[in-house]
């Protein structure tokens, strides 16, 4: 049985390795951008059910980022709607024969955790402005610097891991009970792996959000402060 | 365990691109639609508000046009009550003045028929007792009362005024009497005229059964009678209020 961690390299392009997750993550996109692209080339005033549907689907995440971020869901609905779109596709890829889950490499969770970490710096810095987001590491004083600072690395950690954690062990019980079970005994524990696949979408999209309002919170009252200064 | 730092940042490039691509074909579209129908429905609350204010003012200028019809309608249903009462107590009246005016004429049509009636049946009784009376009288003998008769004739005679009885004197008179009378009747007859007269006359003697009893001196100027039927006609005119 060949190791979950283990990643093939499939072919070159130039001096770039492309492996497997890079090919299924392309495959990902062009399933998911192409639909997006038919999906809505005839939106109108008076909608459709599928139109209707994805609009429920927008409609919802802008409800999860006010509910949980207390902000208007505009800047940030593309990046958690994408986040949490992609890594729910990405998690039940494992559905296509021969497909194994981009997420189940760590170099995909590792991505996907480096996105949400320079995200956070730039809805930061966007929100209270460079000086205004330094500040925030010397909240509530300027000892807690160090510690702040390395909780905003280890919060990034573990969100990697939680996600590359949840779904490799997955993928890894899927395959030690299909190489030592027949052909049907995995089906439940496919099954259950579908239901973690779409938890830790949520999981990694909800996390993101607390993250990045954590930054733009905590910048909130010295904007307004420059407002008032401004006025 | 190793990590190939090509695939992770490929993999991050490729969900950044990702990112990219969904916000361009999916996600901006979507919002954005939703926020046109979100202006759309405003609109059309507005504009459906603003219709409605429309509408209650409508119906408010209609309610009080109606209220106006209604007034003006009892308005000119008095009125129309009002000019009917006073065109039924006008009427009323004039056939109460027609019914009065036919009543009187009817009233004084029926009374003179009355009275013309009873004029006739006067005259009829009249003319019934004078005929009665004449026929009574015709059975009585005259000649026991014709001497009472010439003188009230000879008192008449004397009672004319003297420029009369001389206008008569010399003319020719006709002397009627009832019955034909003898030569001693007719010489006593003209002697009483020839006193009467104060000289002799020229005198004819007639006959008129008519006259029941008396007699009657018919000058061309004055007709000079006394008999019954004479009286019979005065008593016949004072019947009948001639």
């Amino acid at each position: 049985m060949k190791s979950p961690l283990s990643i093939d390299v499939l072919f070159h392009i130039g001096p770039a390795p492309i492996t497997a997750p890079v090919l299924v993550t392309w495959a990902i996109m062009a399933f998911l951008a192409g639909g997006a692209w038919v999906a809505t080339r005839r939106l109108s005033l008076q909608p459709s059910r599928f139109q209707a549907f994805l609009e429920l689907i927008v409609q919802t995440v802008d409800d999860q980022i006010r509910d949980t971020m207390q902000a208007e869901p505009g800047p940030y609905r593309a990046f958690i709607g994408t986040l949490f779109v992609f890594i729910f596709v990405a998690n039940w890829s494992e559905l296509v024969p021969g497909i194994e889950p981009p997420t189940a490499h760590i170099e995909t969770d590792a991505a996907l955790a480096l996105l949400v970490f320079l995200a956070v710096i730039y809805f930061g810095v966007r929100a209270s402005g460079l000086k205004g987001y330094l500040k925030t590491f010397a909240s509530p004083t300027p000892l807690m610097i160090p510690l702040n600072f390395v909780e905003s690395l280890t919060r990034t950690f573990s969100l990697l891991v939680r996600l590359f954690g949840n779904v490799m062990s997955g993928v890894f019980v899927i395959g030690i009970v299909l190489s030592l079970a027949g052909l049907l005994v995995p089906i439940p524990l496919m099954a259950l792996d579908l239901l973690t696949g779409a938890v830790q979408a949520y999981i990694f999209a909800v996390l993101a959000m607390v993250f990045i309002a954590g930054a733009i919170s905590e910048g909130r009252p010295e904007k307004t402060s420059d407002e008032r200064t401004t006025k | 365990m190793t990590i190939d730092w090509w695939t992770l940042g490929l993999e991050a490039i490729n969900v950044a691109v990702l990112v990219w691509l969904l916000q361009r074909f999916f996600w901006n579209p979507v919002s954005t639609m939703l926020d046109e129908r979100r202006v759309v429905a405003a609109r059309d609350l507005i504009d459906a508000a603003a219709k409605r204010a429309d509408a209650d003012k409508a119906l408010a200028a209609l309610n009080a046009e109606r209220a106006g019809l209604q007034q003006e309608r009892e308005a000119v249903l008095a009125k129309a009550a009002v000019e009917a009462d006073d065109e039924r107590v006008r009427r009323l009246e004039r056939a109460t003045e027609e019914i009065a005016a036919l009543r009187a004429q009817s009233e004084a049509s029926v009374a003179k028929e009355k009275a013309d009636v009873h004029k006739a049946l006067q005259y009829q009784a009249a003319a019934l007792a004078v005929d009665i009376a004449a026929r009574l009288l015709a059975r009585i003998d005259t000649a026991s009362i014709e001497a009472g008769f010439l003188d009230g004739l000879r008192k008449q005679i004397a009672s004319l005024p003297p420029w009369q009885r001389q206008a008569l004197a010399g003319q020719p008179l006709k002397f009627i009497s009832a019955s034909a009378l003898t030569e001693d009747e007719q010489s006593d007859c003209r002697r009483m005229l020839d006193g009467a007269l104060g000289s002799a006359s020229d005198l004819a003697f007639e006959t008129d059964p008519k006259l029941i009893a008396g007699f009657v001196l018919d000058t061309p100027n004055v007709v000079i009678g006394n008999s019954w039927r004479d009286d019979l006609d005065r008593i016949r005119s004072e019947l009948t209020h001639e």
